[in-house]
Formats: structure tokens, C-alpha cells, sequence
């Protein structure tokens, strides 16, 4: 049996908890916050052993051989590097680190101690995109991608996350280097990633603060974002995060030599795009109707999936963690590649410094305009 | 206010006196009661977002010699609970985690923070009342025979976490963690129950009277009473909760008199807003169809989340009367907006909304 622990009992700890129990040959040995109410309420709503308020207690007393890390992300260092001293496994939420630095040193010390670390990153384990991992590495694309395009939008509410983030001019997440971007765009970088093959990919960023959310009076959440990523004239990728943009995709496009998949998370759709157009007037007939057929074999997959019980909101959540789970006890490769955690990290940091730069680059020029104005 | 009044009241018209949730729904209607009634130190806690202007402009127009604070902070913080019950004598606690669906942020916004101001309080001895604002929610209905009364000496929910509603959860937590603080510290506090809140600045339609959640409007409620409470009687019914000797430690559930059906509330609510389409669920088929989610829900590890169960039909649509008996025997209230008049303003609101929509 497996011996499983939570630190941080906020609303995305809830999720673990319901995946892992859902898991055979494991259990929760014990939930953790530094807020000893937070961890009461997740014990009293879950089949978990104890709750803790410190980490320390949490490690020796309910000894676990996996703990997972829900808490706001600037403490995810430091608590997976105690658990790795201690000899547990770590599942890090998203994202993984702060930056890349602390990455490195993390996976580092988990090879020292032949322990194992993940991210999570599950939205790349639902049901539609493991099809999609399974037809690129079949070869469907081609000889690896040439574009990609990802989509990971937000839409900001006045309640829940957003709202809070939004009112409280003192919450973590403005406190993260890329503030709201930080906390979200790991999933829709993480895709682009998985299908890098150079470990410095060129990055050029643009971001800004919606006119929505200036007409709020908010200065400093940027929640508009367009990146270009580039290899060395070789495969190019589009990140869009978007709060103001209708639909507002969670998408990721893929296109190889040969041909195409779009990814669609929300409705839990792929859909396969053909490299060679039909002949003439079957282009515009037929090729609509194949990818109705496509769409149509979507509903019958989620259907069928639905009805066997295995089409959770987290279900992707549910399979990384198994994988992971796996991973340990048959000491088989991690789900998500080392790599790939770290060069989702550096796209990230690369993202939010040239953002930042350019913050103190329109700060510098207000500066100056303001000097010119009172001077005349 | 009457000399006569104010010798039933705990505490004189320059007593300090703190409400949190000040700029919310009810909250503003709070401030207006106590200014109306010559209470001259107010101190109201806001979010730093929520608009503190309307209740800035309650004190303008008013004589010299009201002192009206406002405090913009978060009662997730324990600084800020310090600074806003300092000097406090009587406490309205109306700030909580409505609208919340996910257990942990209802719980942070509800339970953590009036632990949180609980704590800040128990520093200082000079407060007489903590008044907290709880809500119907709390109760269950599920050992009640039909058509049986639901007043202050019901049970509350043995475990909230199992009915699918995060906002009980949280509620129960909360009277729980108040009752506790009352015991070990001698903390005076009185319990205020409302039931559904109605008004201009709440335009929605109950879901004790039906829901919309699967593209038409499902007529759940069908003969059964709606816990109606207008914004205002209910304001006034947690400032006399707040001010009334010889009640500490008491629960109060508020609800007003000539309480319509729910049949008779869609019916006014369809003349006087505008026409929809709604389907009426007999309540044998919607126990029924709340039984089968409740069974799905379990069988599927979760697949559709437990919003529907017994629990959950008990408590919203169940036939139950209501009673308020014990807030006009002991604290003296009355509601001062009739049931017609209150629903005549609320349809109006509701009638503007949707043209400004």
C-alpha cells in the first residue's frame, strides 16, 4: 500500500484528494497546512488518516511514501526539498517552480536520492490528448512538427480565484514573478514543450493589461499574452493566453510535414487534419463531411467513456498520478520527462523577463514624458 | 432613538460599533439602520475592492457628530482583525463566503476569517455582543415529518460536508467555531438565521422555488412556503440581535410574515417581470431524481458531483413551515416592509435590472 500525504488543503487539493482515492493500492496517510482549519476540513471530507499543521510532524509521524504539494507555488521549493531529504516522492502542482533554478535543484537532488518528482501538468493526460500523443509518436505528423499553436485562455470572474486575486492587491499570486500569468500558463506551455527538441528555443513575448481590466483600475495583472517560440529554423510554436477573447480555447494545434491534429480540452475533442487536399470540387464536399465523422466518433468516445465511469473533470489528474504512482513502484520512466519540466520552466522565466522589461521600459518613458510635460 | 428604546439596548448611541461585510447586500442596509437610529460610531469593514463610497455618502447629510470608519482589509489577515476590532463594543459579523461552490474557498472566506476576528476579539474585554450572521442553510430537515416547523430549536447539519452544498458546510463550521469561542473565552454572541434574503441588489429567483441549471427553469418548490426575508427587516433584525439585552447565546431565524408559496411567488414573479417557461417537478419526482444523482454520483467515484442528494431536497424543497415567533417575542422585532410592498420593490428592481441588461 501506498502511503500518500497532501500539503496544502486549498481548493486544488480537493481534486487530489478525490483522484487518489479513486486510485487502488494507496492511501492518505495524512493532509497538511500551516492553517490547522484548512487541514481539518479536508480530513473531515476525505477517508484520510490524520491532519498535521506542520510538515515536519506530517513526515515523521505519518511516515508517507509519496507527498503531493498544493500550496501557492513560491513554497514549492522549499517543501519538496524537505521531502526529498526525508525520502518521499513528490508530485509538485503547477507550477512546478517559481523558475528554472529551482527546478534544477530539485530534480537534482531527486536523482541524488533515486527519488522521483513530477508536475502537474494533467490537463496533458486527459483522454483526448493522450490520442494525441499516440498518433505524433505513430509518426501521423511527419517527421516531428513544424508549427504548433497552443491556446490556454482564462476567463476572469468577480468570484472564485480570479475575483480573489483581483480584490486582494496582497495575494500570492501577485506576489509570483509572471503574477496571474504564472499560476496559469504552465498547461498551455507545457504542450508546446513536450514537442521542443533544442534546449534554448528563441522567445519573443508580448503582454499586456486587457482594457477590461484597466477600466477595473488594475495596473500590474497582465492577462493578455502572445508568444512566438522559434528553433533554429525548425519547428515554430504560437502561445495565445487570453481573459477577454470569446471562445476561450483551451487548444492546441499541431501540424507535421504530412498532416494535422487539433486538440480541443473543453470539449474533448481531436480532430485529425489530412496533409493532402482531395481532388477538386471533394475538397470543399467531402473533407467537411470527414471531419464530421471525426466529431461525431469524439461524442461516441466521450459517451462511451462517460458511461464507464471514466470521464471525470479530473480524469486526466487521475491518470498522471497512477503514472506516477507506477512509475515508482515498477521504477519505470516518469510520466512527464525531466526535460520537458525544466524547458517549460525556461520558457516561462524567458516570458516573464521580457515582460518585465518591457513593464520598466513603458514605466521609464511615462517617467520621462511626465519631466518633458511639467518642464514646458 | 427614544430614551425608552435605548434602555433595552446594550450599549449607548456613541458606543463603537463594527460591521463587517459593511458594503455587501445586507451589510449597507445595516449601516443605514444603525445610522437611522442614532448610533453615532460606526466602524465598517469592507474587501479594498468593494465599492466603500455608498456607504461613505449614508454618513453625508447626516448631523455633526457621526463618525462613520471605513476599514478596507481582509479578515483573511489577522492584522487587519486586530485593527477593525479594537475598541469594538458591538460586533455585526455579516462578511462571509456566499457564492463559493468549492468547499475550500467557502470555508477560507467563512470559517478562517471569523476565527480570525474570533481571536482578534478575545484580546480585548471590551466587547458586549458578537452578533453572527449565519443562515438557513444550516438546518436539516431530515428527521422532520412533512409540514412540521423549522424553528431555532431544530438541529443543524451532523455532517454538512455529505449535502453537496460547500456554503452549509461552511455555515455550520462557523456557528460551530462561534459557539466554541463563546465557551472557552465568555464571549457574548447571539446566532442570526435568515432565511432566503430578497431585494433590490438580489434579483435572483431562489432555488427553493426552482432552478435553471439544465436550460429551463424547473418548478421545484410547488406548494411549499418560501423563507422570505426583505433586505431591510432582516437588516433590522441583526441590529436589535446586536443591541437587545438579555439574549447572548441565543439563535434567532429570521423570516417575515405572510410568506407566499412558492407557486404564488413564480406566478407574481411572472406578471410582474417577465413570462418564461417553466416546468413544474411534482415533489415525489424530484426526491426521486435527487435519490438517483445522489446514487450516480457515489457509483461513479464522482463523475457528476453530488449537488443533488436527500440532504440537499430535504433542506430546499421539503414542505416545512417557518416561524419567527422568537424574534418578535425576544428582541423585539417587527418586520417593518410588508410581504407586498417588499415584493413590489423587488420586482421593480428586478424589472430595471433586466432593461439595463
Amino acid at each position: 500500500m501506498l502511503r500518500v500525504a497532501i500539503v496544502g488543503c486549498g481548493k486544488i487539493a480537493d481534486s487530489h484528494a478525490s483522484q487518489i482515492r479513486r486510485i487502488p493500492g494507496c492511501e492518505i496517510v495524512g493532509v497538511c497546512d500551516k492553517e490547522p482549519l484548512m487541514a481539518r476540513q479536508l480530513y473531515e471530507r476525505f477517508p484520510v488518516k490524520r491532519c498535521f499543521d506542520d510538515l515536519n510532524e506530517l513526515l515523521n509521524e505519518a511516515r508517507p511514501n509519496v507527498v503531493h504539494i498544493t500550496t501557492p507555488p513560491q513554497s514549492h521549493f522549499e517543501i519538496a526539498r524537505c521531502c526529498l531529504e526525508r525520502g518521499c516522492h513528490v508530485y509538485v502542482e503547477k507550477p512546478f517552480t517559481v523558475d528554472e533554478d529551482e527546478a534544477r535543484r530539485l530534480i537534482a537532488l531527486a536523482n541524488e536520492k533515486s527519488l522521483k518528482v513530477t508536475a502537474g501538468h494533467d490537463d496533458q493526460f486527459r483522454p483526448a490528448a493522450r490520442r494525441l500523443r499516440t498518433l505524433t509518436q505513430s509518426g501521423f505528423l511527419g517527421n516531428g512538427p513544424v508549427h504548433m499553436e497552443s491556446y490556454y485562455c482564462y476567463e476572469l470572474a468577480p468570484s472564485g480565484y480570479s475575483g480573489a486575486v483581483l480584490r486582494d492587491k496582497r495575494h500570492w499570486v501577485r506576489r509570483l514573478p509572471g503574477k496571474l500569468l504564472h499560476n496559469i500558463i504552465s498547461h498551455g506551455v507545457s504542450r508546446i514543450a513536450e514537442y521542443l527538441t533544442s534546449e534554448s528555443p528563441h522567445i519573443i513575448a508580448f503582454g499586456f493589461v486587457s482594457p477590461f481590466l484597466k477600466g477595473m483600475g488594475e495596473s500590474e495583472i497582465i492577462d493578455e499574452l502572445r508568444v512566438i517560440i522559434s528553433e533554429e529554423e525548425h519547428t515554430t510554436a504560437y502561445f495565445t493566453f487570453s481573459s477577454q477573447m470569446r471562445p476561450s480555447l483551451h487548444q492546441f494545434r499541431i501540424y507535421g510535414a504530412k498532416n494535422g491534429l487539433i486538440l480541443d480540452q473543453d470539449q474533448e475533442t481531436l480532430i485529425k487534419l489530412r496533409g493532402v487536399k482531395l481532388k477538386s470540387y471533394l475538397e470543399p464536399f467531402v473533407a467537411p463531411a470527414i471531419i464530421a465523422k471525426q466529431h461525431l466518433g469524439n461524442v461516441l468516445a466521450n459517451a462511451r467513456s462517460f458511461l464507464a465511469r471514466d470521464f471525470h473533470m479530473k480524469s486526466g489528474m487521475k491518470y498522471l498520478i497512477e503514472s506516477f504512482y507506477r512509475s515508482i513502484l515498477q521504477n519505470t520512466p516518469v510520466p512527464i520527462p525531466y526535460r520537458e519540466i525544466l524547458l517549460t520552466a525556461r520558457i516561462m522565466d524567458a516570458i516573464f523577463a521580457q515582460l518585465d522589461a518591457r513593464q520598466s521600459r513603458v514605466e521609464s518613458h511615462d517617467q520621462i514624458a511626465v519631466h518633458a510635460a511639467q518642464s514646458n | 432613538m427614544s430614551q425608552e428604546e435605548n434602555n433595552g439596548f446594550i450599549i449607548g448611541p456613541d458606543d463603537l460599533i463594527l460591521v463587517t461585510g459593511a458594503t455587501g447586500f445586507i451589510g449597507s442596509r445595516v449601516v443605514e439602520n444603525l445610522l437611522a437610529r442614532g448610533f453615532r460610531n460606526l466602524r465598517c469593514f469592507s474587501r479594498p475592492s468593494s465599492e466603500a463610497s455608498k456607504i461613505e455618502a449614508l454618513s453625508n447629510g447626516r448631523r455633526n457628530g457621526v463618525r462613520l470608519e471605513v476599514i478596507r482589509g481582509n479578515l483573511l489577515s489577522p492584522q487587519d482583525c486586530t485593527a477593525a476590532a479594537r475598541g469594538a463594543v458591538v460586533i455585526l459579523h455579516l462578511a462571509s463566503g456566499r457564492g463559493e461552490k468549492s468547499y475550500p474557498d467557502a470555508f477560507v472566506n467563512s470559517v478562517v476569517t471569523t476565527r480570525n476576528l474570533l481571536e482578534a476579539i478575545a484580546r480585548h474585554k471590551c466587547l458586549k455582543r458578537f452578533v453572527n450572521v449565519s443562515s438557513f442553510a444550516v438546518y436539516t430537515n431530515t428527521q422532520k415529518s412533512r409540514w412540521r416547523l423549522l424553528d431555532e430549536s431544530c438541529p443543524v447539519e451532523t455532517h454538512p460536508e455529505l449535502r453537496g452544498d460547500a456554503y452549509c458546510y461552511a455555515k455550520v463550521r462557523q456557528d460551530e467555531i462561534v459557539a466554541e469561542y463563546g465557551k472557552r473565552f465568555g464571549l457574548p454572541y447571539v446566532i442570526v438565521r435568515p432565511g432566503y434574503v430578497y431585494g433590490p441588489g438580489n434579483e435572483g429567483i431562489t432555488g427553493r422555488v426552482g432552478i435553471s441549471t439544465f436550460g429551463v427553469f424547473l418548478h421545484l418548490g410547488g406548494s411549499n412556503i418560501i423563507p422570505f426575508t426583505y433586505v431591510d427587516n432582516c437588516a433590522e433584525a441583526i441590529v436589535l440581535a446586536g443591541l437587545r439585552k438579555g439574549i447572548d447565546g441565543e439563535v434567532f431565524n429570521v423570516v417575515d410574515d405572510d410568506l407566499p408559496s412558492s407557486r404564488q411567488f413564480l406566478s407574481l414573479y411572472k406578471q410582474n417581470v417577465k413570462h418564461f417557461k417553466s416546468i413544474y417537478v411534482p415533489h415525489l419526482v424530484s426526491y426521486a431524481l435527487c435519490s438517483l444523482w445522489e446514487q450516480y454520483s457515489h457509483w461513479s467515484e464522482g463523475q457528476l458531483e453530488p449537488v443533488f442528494n436527500r440532504m440537499k431536497w430535504r433542506a430546499s424543497w421539503k414542505k416545512t413551515r417557518y416561524s419567527n415567533e422568537k424574534l418578535k417575542a425576544r428582541v423585539d422585532w417587527a418586520p417593518k416592509v410588508p410581504m407586498t410592498e417588499g415584493l413590489r420593490r423587488y420586482f421593480e428592481a428586478c424589472r430595471s435590472r433586466i432593461q439595463s441588461a
